[in-house]
């Protein structure tokens, strides 16, 4: 027991100096920054060179870190979120997941995708404690971390650069007029919380003796939870979220296995969100610090699209297939139609009605897998399975989704990562019904009245089918009262409930409709893959659906399915790039949200 | 004045931008076009023309398992030398197109249909992981083109079709044999076995468990861990408090490493065997003085006296400056298996997938001479124990 506390205790303590980061970063320039991980790895990579190419002792390391990776929060400033300033969070959002991507692609090419051995540049003494053993690299790590979180709880409190910091946090016009420079306060703050997530992920490099260039995701995921426990913002609370998230972890570990681990880290960050959605430490009934008027997503007008264009285009896309022999390019339409209709679904609650979700594969794994287990189990037909697969995704979605409904904005965004993640997580775990980590393979081909339906260009026309459906749907949900209502709560939830609209109803609604096109989706996905495994649905797959969404236009159906087409196509067209072809697709994100930061398909606003 | 000049950073800006997006764009073309793609080769047909003859390689280059698609190329270049060297395949020069789907479902069918359409691709080796690959195959056998997989080991890979091949072993095969290895031959009796929580894992630690079971040891703890953990002491002191004589890791060479790192913390001080997926370079670089001692069972081992190998070990050093390990091996057989079987029955898919099926004597590195079994991956694996002594794999004699 006092050695799961120590665990506990010793891991919080590599949560905290991530989580402190981001909280600081997202009370100043109300960002919750993707890059931080990517920043963390950074540094993990420069200590490791520092150590075994140099090889330097451990203080030296841990200054050349520091500046390192402060320099490098100040470009991703420069490049992802100063040039984007008053084009909406969204689009921040994707900006610092671009330059993280960037980043991480970056490192793949210099040093190699392998992971590398990381030794300590000091002598391992061990102490014992209880059944363990406390090293003195444990120790190391409590040291800097509380003297770390000390000197930057000093600087804010005591210096006036500090002082400018809180100010920019609490209210950035009223600081600007009392004569703060809030363009230096930012790139201050990117570069401490830089140099923050350099030295955890040095510090974690150490614990683990070995730094890979994919190590920032994870990590971050643990900082947003840890950050959110203590409540945005907060970085006293962000310390003790870390804490508490460690040990309960480690406590989950010991009481129920270790596949658990990460499931309770998600109940927790959950539970703190449904019952003090601030954080631990928030006054309970405080409100939420998100706008409630249209600044957290960028609405452009819709570009003018000639009445005779639609259906044009859907002809020309269905008789592609009588000119197109090449089943490679009707395969990869065919997925690019899968991921339109993904990107509608997620366009209903993102776009028009204001809830951004970044777990939305979820959702296509409901469907998914309800599907392959009534096809399978139960052999049941295609068709009749294509009919109530969503409704159960949908019945599902909502019900999982109901308590996050009070959520706004990027506690929301949050709280979806969390849930898309937890569906993969029971679908990996509920081995009874899912089978674990095999997975359920052999799932039929689509059939349609006994016919399987097996060449590319029917695979092409099914799916194409299924999402001009999406498309029709969804643009009539546009223009109804619905619609209307699901937009009214996106402008302005008060104003909204004040006219009488109800607004977890409507939210319920949105998020269902959302769940069972998505869910329509996984069924689609499941038959043309004929096996999926829990690492099928991955958090890469939600980030790169919204970038679909914001991409195209928020609340703009035609432009995403534009998005999914574009991100679908690009890549498979960029293959003569090999590994360099993900790098690129970063770059390219960072210069068209730089240009068309309302989407492709939006009118200038 | 100032909008002027705003205008202007902005301009300036843009352009920056793009010479950067193009620049890389060019750096990747130029280092494209000195990957064996064979993308301009002469486009022949099937059989007649003296072209390239092309296997379609379908893998992770980025993501996070690209550093597999490394290991690969190296076992792919080493033993297209040796093969053209020796005139190819009928005559025909042999090479291979590498197509990155970052081992991801949502890519590797869309690459699976441009191999079937490409008429010069006579057989396809890959997918990685078992989503990725799964996803590709029916693809492969409505087409009748090859699919070789030389990491798959998901008891269903190869149920698909009888187009769908593999020469990596099945779960079936190696855990009664590690097993063995633990209760038999090194005498322990009460085992605690961590697995990871992948389809890999979880058949490995089943079947294990099954057979050390029947051999009469005692299974005082069996803990699943997700592939993305890295903090394994909760699950240590678990393992530690239920006081077994030896620990067995289903793991891969990261992970691995990083549990034996993590044991002595714990104060844990047992025996530690670990399944055959440990057996690389980087487990010991990973591991360092934590896997000394560290048994395990490997279907290769540089000290493998048959000829052939040692020709493999020496030719693979001097060429990349290290050992290879068992992904490179199983690389380098996939590529010389269809190479033998096509030089035998002509460069033609059809008669490749029947020649797969009637080859008798395929010499392969992994398990010397042998031939596909019914199931369709190769019969008879064999396994060698090691032990890591001296910081290296040493095989081990009881």
């Amino acid at each position: 027991m006092l050695d799961q506390l120590i665990n506990g205790l010793v891991v919080g303590n590599l949560y905290a100096l991530t989580a402190v980061g981001i909280t600081q970063i997202y009370g100043v320039a109300n960002v919750i920054n993707f890059a931080h991980g990517s920043l963390y790895m950074v540094g993990a990579f420069v200590g490791w060179m520092a150590v075994t190419w140099l090889g330097l002792p451990l203080l030296p390391t841990l200054l050349l870190v520091l500046v390192a990776s402060a320099l490098l929060g100040l470009a991703v400033e420069r490049v992802a979120i100063r040039p984007f300033a008053g084009s909406g969070r969204t689009v921040l959002l994707l900006t610092t997941i671009a330059a993280g991507l960037v980043l991480e692609q970056a490192a793949q090419l210099i040093w190699g995708p392998e992971t590398k051995a990381f030794h300590t540049p000091f002598a391992d003494v061990r102490v014992r404690v209880g059944g363990g053993f406390l090293s003195s690299l444990d120790l190391v790590i409590l040291a800097v971390g509380l003297t770390t979180a000390l000197a930057l709880w000093l600087f804010l409190k005591r210096s006036r650069l500090g002082w400018a910091v809180r100010a920019t946090a609490q209210d950035r016009e009223a600081a600007l007029q009392m004569g703060v420079d809030v363009n230096q306060v930012s790139r201050v703050s990117f570069a401490m919380a830089g140099a923050l997530a350099g030295v955890s992920g040095l510090l974690v490099g150490l614990y683990y003796h070995s730094v890979y260039p994919t190590m920032g995701f994870s990590a971050s995921l643990k900082g947003f939870t840890a950050a959110l426990l203590g409540g945005l913002g907060n970085i006293p609370g962000a310390l003790v979220g870390a804490y508490l998230l460690g040990t309960a972890e480690s406590l989950a570990v010991a009481w129920l296995g270790s596949t658990w681990r990460d499931l309770v880290g998600i109940g927790l960050l959950l539970g703190v969100l449904l019952f003090r959605p601030n954080g631990l430490f928030a006054a309970a009934r405080a409100l939420l610090p998100e706008p409630t008027a249209g600044t957290f997503i960028p609405i452009g007008r819709p570009l003018p699209i000639p009445r005779w264009a639609l259906p044009a285009a859907g002809a020309v896309a269905l008789a592609l297939p009588l000119v197109v022999r090449n089943g490679y390019w009707l395969q990869v339409l065919a997925t690019a139609w899968i991921f339109g209709l993904l990107a509608i679904s997620l366009n209903l609650i993102a776009g028009t009605a204001g809830q951004i979700s970044l777990g939305h594969a979820g959702f296509l794994a409901l469907g998914a897998y309800a599907s392959a287990i009534l096809t399978t189990r139960l052999q049941w037909p295609f068709l009749l399975s294509l009919a109530v697969a969503p409704v159960i995704a949908a019945a599902v979605g909502v019900v999982l989704c109901y308590p996050a409904l009070r959520l706004r904005g990027q506690y929301l965004a949050v709280a979806t990562i969390g849930l898309g993640q937890g569906i993969a997580l029971v679908a990996l775990n509920w081995t009874a019904l899912t089978r674990g980590p095999l997975g359920i393979s052999n799932i039929a081909p689509p059939g349609l009245f006994g016919v399987e339906i097996t060449s590319a260009a029917g695979f092409y026309w099914l799916t194409l089918t299924l999402l001009l459906g999406g498309i029709w749907v969804a643009e009539r949900l546009s223009g109804s009262y619905l619609g209307r209502a699901l937009r009214a709560v996106r402008e302005d939830e008060v104003a909204a409930r004040a006219y009488g609209v109800g607004l977890e109803r409507y939210k319920s609604i949105a998020f269902g409709l959302s769940a069972f096109i998505a869910g329509l989706a996984g069924v689609l996905l499941a038959h043309a893959y004929t096996y999926i495994a829990p690492d099928t649905f991955t958090h890469a797959m939600s980030l790169q659906v919204l970038t679909m969404v914001v991409l195209g236009g928020l609340d703009n159906t035609i432009g995403a399915v534009a998005g999914a087409l574009a991100l679908i196509v690009i890549p498979e067209s960029a293959r003569f790039l090999a590994e360099y072809r993900f790098l690129v697709y970063g770059l390219l994100l960072l210069v068209m949200l730089r240009f068309r930061p309302r989407g492709l398909l939006s009118a200038a606003s | 004045m100032v909008l002027v000049s705003l205008r202007g950073a902005q301009r300036a800006r843009f352009w920056l931008a793009w010479v950067l997006a193009f620049s890389v764009v060019l750096a990747g073309c130029s280092s494209a076009a000195t990957a064996p793609s064979g993308a301009q080769g002469s486009a022949g047909s099937q059989n007649g023309a003296q072209g390239e003859v092309l296997i379609g390689v379908m893998g992770p280059l980025t993501g996070d398992s690209a550093e597999y698609g490394k290991i690969w190329r190296r076992g792919f270049d080493l033993a297209l030398e040796e093969i053209n060297a020796a005139g190819g395949v009928q005559g025909r020069p042999l090479n291979y197109v590498f197509e990155d789907t970052q081992s991801d479902p949502k890519q590797s069918p869309a690459v699976a249909q441009k191999f079937v359409n490409d008429p010069r691709v006579v057989a396809v080796i890959g997918d990685f992981s078992s989503p990725a690959s799964m996803a590709a195959s029916p693809i492969f056998q409505r087409a009748g083109l090859v699919q070789l997989g030389i990491t798959n080991s998901h008891p269903d890979f190869t149920k698909t079709g009888d187009f769908i091949w593999s020469n990596s072993t099945s779960q079936t095969d190696e855990a009664p044999f590690l097993a063995r290895l633990a209760v038999e031959q090194l005498g322990r009796k009460r085992l605690a076995v961590l697995h990871q929580n992948t389809d890999w894992g979880k058949t490995t630690a089943d079947l294990f468990v099954e057979q050390a079971r029947a051999l009469g040891a005692e299974v005082v703890l069996q803990e699943a861990y997700l592939l993305t953990e890295k903090d394994f002491r909760p699950v240590l002191t678990k393992a530690r408090d239920a006081q077994p004589d030896a620990l067995v890791l289903i793991s891969y060479y990261n992970d691995g490493a990083l549990i034996a790192q993590q044991i002595p913390a714990v104060g844990l001080d047992v025996t530690v065997l670990a399944a055959s997926s440990v057996y690389s370079p980087q487990f010991l670089n990973l591991g360092g003085a934590a896997v000394e001692g560290v048994y395990t069972v490997s279907r290769f081992h540089p000290a493998d006296p048959r000829p052939e190998a040692q020709q493999f070990v020496e030719r693979f050093r001097e060429r990349y400056g290290t050992d290879p390990d068992t992904f490179a091996a199983g690389a380098y057989d996939g590529m010389k298996i269809l190479a033998a079987v096509l030089n035998r029955v002509g460069v033609d898919r059809k008669a490749l997938r029947d020649g797969l099926e009637q080859a008798e004597h395929l010499e392969t590195i992994l398990q010397g001479a042998t031939a596909f079994g019914e199931d369709r991956r190769l019969r008879n694996p064999r396994f060698v124990p090691l032990v890591v002594r001296g910081g290296a794999f040493a095989i081990w004699n009881p």
